[in-house]
């Protein structure tokens, strides 16, 4: 029930009355039914002397600049009012219910208040005095205008149009209560000091400077670049600022006709009344004309003027000489510029405390020409390189544009309006009437600018009259501030929306192009986690909250049922050995990740589970799941007994029988899942290892068996593993798991890398099962990248992989870890760590847990950690030295590329009468190939095969560009100088990495040298192989010449291949056919000479079976 | 006084080690953009984190449109830390526009930086005559209409864009923070960033300085690295990260890592 106006009226004293016709006739004006808080407070702000309008500019904290501050104030108000429904037109339109309570709040506040008891009975003996009013008025206690502005201001709509204006509310009260006199303490009183962003701190202590840089936003109009040059004029020494940088001229433009317009507050005290002199174009007749007359004239005009100055200590020249290069000719320093140079230094020197020298200058390029010209210039022009970064000009018009804010609304503390910190779920339902027809409009807009880019906006039919920056505040008001807020919300939801789907990619795109508003509704459970969620960088696993939270409900159902079918599966299983240890190997993965679930989120009120888990649970289907007791198990007997089962079951059988085993069920089979069964039921009911001890020295065997039979060239090696493999496990078992530090960790040095590997996997098949055991890192493949053309494709996790981006190696690692609890971690080139994993390391051997870079741990306790170096140690570095000279290093094969091989035919040529007796021999095709040393191949090696696969291998990932190696050329050959430093330094870095490498290495386990691989050897064995079948198919006659590169590529293969008598078969197969082609092709006879070598560039399609050696060699 | 600035910019110093090293991150983040760069360096150095005073984790009141209208006041509050902090030598690692005012910093105090380690920086972002920067004027106006228009939308396209590479987790980080940024500091931001050009004072620098660029990075092109090996004055060093994207750190912080170290080691 609206108020008539004269019954307010006596509520408030006579300027508060004022203010209120004002707003009454403001709401006639606009013809509005009622006279509202709005309408007073736009009669208030419009008001000639506005307390208001005062308040507004005193506590101003933001940036903006006071005058746009106040027109986004009037527009918001404007708009508002607009908004406001229109009736006939009123006499006196009622005051509305909300003004009158703040006329009565602002009554209740004004009697609280003890130091407004004088003016009351002030007032209401002046109410007495002038009888104007009935009698029950003179009891009313008449309100300031203080306080009547006061109680609007806490009208929520009109302190959302001050929020949306930039003030706050609060901010202006207390400008109202205090009076202007405080207003430096006002400033400082608000909840902190300001920053000292602007103060130099030394020169804080000069009023002057501080003062001048306390309030920089009074001097309205003034960039950055002229406080610059007037604080170089400002110093003592150097103060002829020469401004350096692209935009130099403009800024010194716009410095000199600053001054020269004496805009106030440019200058200090100290620096005021100066004159500006530009000599520019007199220096620019001088250079093109070499008319020094008018040069000399103007050049006694400024000492003349200097002259007076001296008299009376004031004023001073500025001498604008304009851009530097106008003093240059064709690019040359003339001499005639000498003159003027030692002309200008003169008068420097002279009147040196009155006279400032500016210019500019494009880059320092060219000023490095004059100092070298004028080594003294710098001190004789006292000159200050003042580097000048842009320019003001092209800045008019960036103000910010408060349209822009309604997106940060919702962040709350960023932008504190009390009104709007709703909850944006109980706000979106308070929607004003036209809420919905802006959401669309809204929409639809959002749609337009996403898919033309187009600016347009739609709710121009709202706001034509408004200026493009209150557009979008028009229309965000109109639609309420809870849908602004549940828009930025729903943003930060996307985001996370986006994290539960796999394809980010395909995500993204149609978020982009669909309006995201449905979402929050749609989606409660992601909002709850989305609070829940800590704002800090969040992980994937724990994005993926919403997701496990269906997953582990609906996962939990099933397990009960599913237990029992497994347990008795696992008692009757007929599958192998091997199978059915890799299976409980990955319900322990299962279970290990469901503790480390646990660990992790006590205290989370939902339960995130890693990613990996899950997967792995999937993958395993619901029959391979662990009921919880096995939870209890000492990791230590798991590890022993599942080991034992299938080192027996290696001891009793044949390896290729356990290869070929799935699928077949045999005599020897059936006891192997006795056994397995038989420990399994025993460690599930948690009983300890009772078993196995007396197989200590079977163990030994057993493991030294398979190992030799992988690598039969490591004698010392295989014995030393398996020695202390067995002696571990031993210590396992009488310790109950109970293990000491490093342990489980063997240090293999030395070269030979296939063979370190191939230990690895032979260990992991021996004590866990299977040669999916194995975690292999090469911590040195983020350095270079893996040369997958090669031979020794890595096919295993690699440390810096394209799918891994984003991710360090320590993840990569743990991840890995997590996924096989069992295993044996082969992490190679460990010297070649780079700093985050040696930390991890230490952690790991230190605590028996592998820490990953989000401080989560994984035990490892149940693992074999092999570590690699081939770093020669004393141990075996005299095994290096012998020798010295060999033909093929380890390197080189190491670098070898599955190229395809051709045939060629020729005739004996002269040098081929040296032929040995096998008629086959090496040769070095290229000479230049071989004379390169092994490091230099290496690095053109890598860039070669990268950018080969990447033209071969489309299918896979094409992320890493093929641009880079582009770069990279230019920049390696350019900086051989530096590369080589850069070696020296990587050296040096080595150096450091090496004490923790000695330090890392002394707690290990046990430490075992490799002997290098005897490829000579090797070598020799594949020429007589080769020989032999060459004369066997085309005769003794022909000459058989192996390119060395080839030979490596065989090596290599030869090295890598872990199948017996492969080579053999190749030979006699592949080799064998294409030399009997060639036979009946090109009838060879004793004269031709058969020429094996390599295609470059051409990558192996087929390989032969079990050795990656071509299935096919092309004749030509 | 100094506390302060301390406090309204964030600045945190962790780790140990006798050498400092600052982090400053670029535009569109915060320092926590360099959380995962951190441990790696945090034994051997001091490190110095601050926050830019545009970056949405710091107050917006403190930003003030008539101050920040050019780098200079972004290097005001740079060197205003380090003297706070009593810095007299440091390595500064600056990413996007820190690099830039790191290289304005180490013109104004030179002997304050022994190193600069520049991630994707460019002296100039438009085109020139013989000069390519990656963009054109017109589409520079553009892209700040857009932002405008709709600053979330914007976020939402530009994000994945900086980050290049297909790394969800960098992306999101990215979105983040620069929709934490206030959309109108944002805009002024970019404006003062793009409408900044240090070529002609390239050659002041005196202090070391390595160029770390990624392979591919929308805004920046390799032929800027170049030009600021060229012509940055002191003795300049360019690597290239064979990753995508203007964020290393984000996507790629153990390869980033190396390099920074190898960086700092020379």
């Amino acid at each position: 029930m609206p108020t008539s106006v004269t019954a307010a009226r006596q509520f408030l004293t006579e300027e508060a009355a004022r203010a209120l016709d004002e707003a009454v006739a403001v709401a006639r004006r606009r013809s509005h039914a009622q006279t509202t808080s709005l309408h007073a407070v736009s009669a208030l702000l419009s008001l000639p002397s506005s307390t208001l309008r005062d308040a507004c500019t005193r506590p101003r904290s933001s940036g903006y600049p006071s005058r746009l501050q106040f027109r986004a104030l009037e527009l918001s108000v404007g708009v508002s009012l607009d908004r406001l429904p229109s009736s006939k037109s009123v006499e006196d339109p009622p005051i509305s219910n909300s003004l009158m309570a703040a006329i009565k709040r602002s009554q209740a506040s004004q009697r609280r208040h003890p130091e407004s008891y004088h003016l009351q009975q002030l007032h209401s003996s002046n109410n007495n005095t002038n009888a104007t009013g009935c009698s029950q008025t003179q009891s009313i206690l008449k309100v300031e205008l203080k306080y009547f502005i006061l109680s609007i201001l806490d009208d929520p709509i009109v302190s959302r149009v001050f929020g949306e204006a930039g003030f706050r509310s609060c901010d202006i009260k207390l400008a109202l209560v205090r009076p202007p006199v405080t207003q430096v303490s006002s400033r400082f009183s608000r909840a902190h000091c300001p920053p000292i962003f602007l103060c130099n701190l030394t020169d804080s202590a000069s009023g002057r400077v501080g003062y001048n840089l306390m309030f920089p936003r009074q001097e309205d109009g003034v960039d950055e670049n002229c406080k610059r040059i007037r604080e170089v004029m400002a110093k003592k020494t150097g103060k002829s600022p020469l401004l350096v940088g692209v935009c130099a001229m403009e800024a010194l433009r716009a410095f000199t006709e600053s001054l020269a317009k004496g805009k106030y507050g440019i200058l200090d005290d100290d620096l005021s009344g100066l004159i500006v002199i530009s000599i520019e174009k007199e220096i620019n007749e001088f250079v093109i004309e070499r008319n020094d007359e008018k040069m000399g004239l103007k050049l006694k005009e400024v000492e003349a003027v200097l002259e007076k100055g001296n008299g009376s200590g004031e004023g001073g020249v500025v001498l604008h000489f304009g851009d530097l290069k106008g003093l240059i000719l064709d690019g040359v320093l003339g001499d005639f510029v000498t003159s003027l140079v030692l002309k200008l230094a003169g008068l420097m020197e002279v009147y040196g405390r009155r006279l400032w020298l500016v210019g500019a200058v494009d880059s320092v390029e060219i000023y490095r020409k004059f100092s070298d010209k004028f080594p003294s210039i710098e001190k004789d022009w006292d000159l200050h390189l003042l580097p000048i970064t842009s320019s003001k000009s092209s800045f008019d018009g960036a103000y910010p544009k408060s349209s822009l804010m309604r997106s940060f609304v919702p962040f709350g503390g960023l932008f504190p309006t009390p009104s709007d910190l709703r909850s944006p779920l109980s706000g979106r339902n308070q929607s004003i009437p036209r809420c919905n027809l802006c959401n669309e409009k809204y929409e639809q807009e959002v749609d337009a600018v996403m898919k033309s880019g187009s600016t347009v906006s739609v709710a121009d039919q709202y706001s034509e009259n408004l200026p493009s920056w209150l557009r979008m505040a028009a229309v965000d008001t109109s639609k309420g501030e809870d849908a602004a807020k549940t828009n930025a919300g729903e943003s930060m939801l996307s985001a996370k929306v986006l994290g539960l789907q796999k394809k980010w990619n395909d995500i993204c795109q149609r978020l982009h192009c669909t309006p995201t508003f449905p979402k929050l509704d749609t989606n409660p459970s992601v909002s709850h986690v989305s609070i829940v969620e800590d704002p800090q960088f969040s992980t994937d696993k724990k994005q993926r909250s919403g997701d496990d939270l269906s997953i582990n409900e609906s996962l939990f159902p099933n397990q009960s049922p599913s237990r029992q079918v497994h347990m008795q599966q696992n008692f009757l299983q007929k599958s192998t050995a091997s199978t059915s240890c890799t299976s409980k190997g990955r319900n322990m993965n299962f279970l290990s990740g469901l503790s480390l679930a646990q660990q992790t989120d006590k205290g989370v009120p939902c339960f995130h589970y890693p990613q990996q888990s899950l997967s792995s649970s999937s993958g395993c289907t619901p029959s391979s799941f662990v009921p919880p007791v096995t939870t209890d198990l000492k990791l230590g007997t798991i590890y022993a007994s599942t080991s034992q089962g299938s080192i027996t079951a290696k001891s009793l059988n044949h390896k290729e029988n356990l290869q070929h085993f799935s699928g077949s069920v045999s005599a020897d089979f059936d006891a192997n899942s006795e056994t397995t069964s038989y420990q399994f039921a025993q460690s599930s009911a948690c009983s300890g290892p009772t078993s196995g001890q007396q197989f200590d020295l079977g163990d030994y065997k057993s493991i030294r068996k398979v190992l030799a039979e992988k690598v039969g060239w490591q004698d010392d090696a295989v014995n030393s593993v398996s020695q202390a493999v067995s002696q571990l496990r031993h210590r396992y078992q009488s310790s109950y798991g109970m293990n000491c530090k490093g342990d489980n960790w063997l240090t293999f040095f030395g070269p030979d890398r296939v063979g370190k590997k191939r230990i690895a996997s032979a260990l992991a098949e021996a004590l866990f099962g299977s040669q999916e055991c194995l975690v292999s890192v090469d911590l040195s493949s983020q350095v270079k990248v893996g040369q997958s053309n090669s031979i020794f494709e890595c096919e295993e996790l690699n440390g810096y992989d394209v799918i891994s981006r984003g991710k360090t190696v320590s993840d990569l690692i743990a991840e890995e870890l997590r996924k096989k609890p069992h295993s044996v971690v082969f992490l190679e080139n460990v010297d070649k760590a780079d700093y985050g994993v040696q930390h991890s390391l230490d952690l790991a051997i230190g605590t028996g847990k592998f820490p990953d870079s989000l401080g989560r741990e994984i035990s490892i306790n149940n693992m074999v950690i092999i570590i690699t170096t081939s770093a020669i140690t004393k141990g075996n570095i005299n095994v290096i030295r012998e020798k010295k000279d060999i033909k093929f290093r380890e390197e080189r094969i190491l670098g070898a590329k599955n190229w395809q091989m051709q045939i060629l035919v020729g005739s004996v040529s002269d040098d081929a009468c040296k032929r040995n007796d096998t008629g086959v021999w090496v040769t070095a095709m290229k000479e230049a190939s071989t004379s390169i040393s092994a490091n230099k191949r290496k690095l053109i090696e890598t860039a070669e095969s990268s950018e080969l696969e990447k033209a071969e291998a489309q299918e896979r990932e094409h992320k890493l560009p093929r641009s880079c190696l582009d770069l990279n050329f230019p920049v390696e050959e350019e900086d051989e100088g530096d590369t080589r430093s850069g070696q020296s330094k990587s050296e040096s870095l080595s150096e450091s990495s090496e004490c923790w490498l000695a330090e890392f290495f002394s707690q290990v386990y046990k430490k075992i040298h490799f002997n290098p691989f005897d490829f000579e050897g090797l070598a020799d064995k594949i020429v007589k192989e080769i020989s032999a079948q060459c004369q066997r198919i085309v005769g003794t006659g022909v000459v058989l010449e192996i390119d060395e590169e080839v030979m490596v590529q065989i090596l290599a293969a030869a090295w890598f291949s872990d199948k017996k008598g492969a080579l053999e078969d190749w030979v006699s197969k592949v080799l064998g056919r294409s030399l009997a082609e060639a036979g009946s092709k090109y009838k060879l006879s004793p004269e031709s000479v058969v020429k094996l070598v390599a295609c470059e560039g051409v990558v192996v399609k087929e390989q032969a079976p079990g050795i990656r050696l071509p299935a096919e060699i092309n004749l030509k | 006084m100094g506390y302060n600035l301390l406090e309204a910019l964030n600045v945190r110093v962790v780790g140990s080690g006798d050498r400092h090293l600052v982090l400053a991150h670029g535009f569109g983040t915060d320092q926590s953009v360099w959380q995962r760069i951190l441990p790696l360096f945090t034994p051997s150095f001091r490190i110095i984190l601050y926050d830019l005073v545009c970056a949405g984790s710091v107050n917006p009141d403190h930003f003030d449109f008539t101050r920040y209208t050019t780098l200079d006041p972004y290097v005001d509050d740079l060197l205003n830390i380090l003297q706070a902090l009593g810095v007299e030598r440091c390595a500064y690692v600056g990413h996007s526009v820190s690099a830039m005012i790191g290289i304005l910093a180490s013109i104004r105090r030179p002997q304050l930086f022994s190193k600069l380690i520049l991630i994707g920086a460019s002296p100039r972002f438009l085109n020139d005559e013989d000069y390519h920067g990656g963009f054109e004027e017109g589409e520079i106006e553009k892209v700040f209409s857009a932002m405008e228009a709709n600053y979330e939308a914007w976020v939402n396209g530009f994000a994945p864009l900086a980050v290049g590479a297909d790394v969800p987790a960098a992306v999101r980080e990215f979105s983040r923070t620069l929709f934490n940024m206030r959309p109108d500091i944002s805009l002024f931001v970019s404006r003062t960033v793009f409408n900044s050009d240090l070529r002609g004072v390239l050659g002041l620098v005196r202090v070391p300085c390595c160029v770390i660029q990624t392979a591919r990075d929308v805004s920046v092109p390799a032929s800027v690295a170049e030009y600021l090996r060229t012509h940055l004055g002191g003795r300049t060093t360019v690597e290239i990260l064979r990753t995508e994207g203007h964020l290393p750190h984000l996507t790629a912080p153990a390869l980033l890592a190396q390099v920074l170290r190898r960086a700092l080691a020379r």
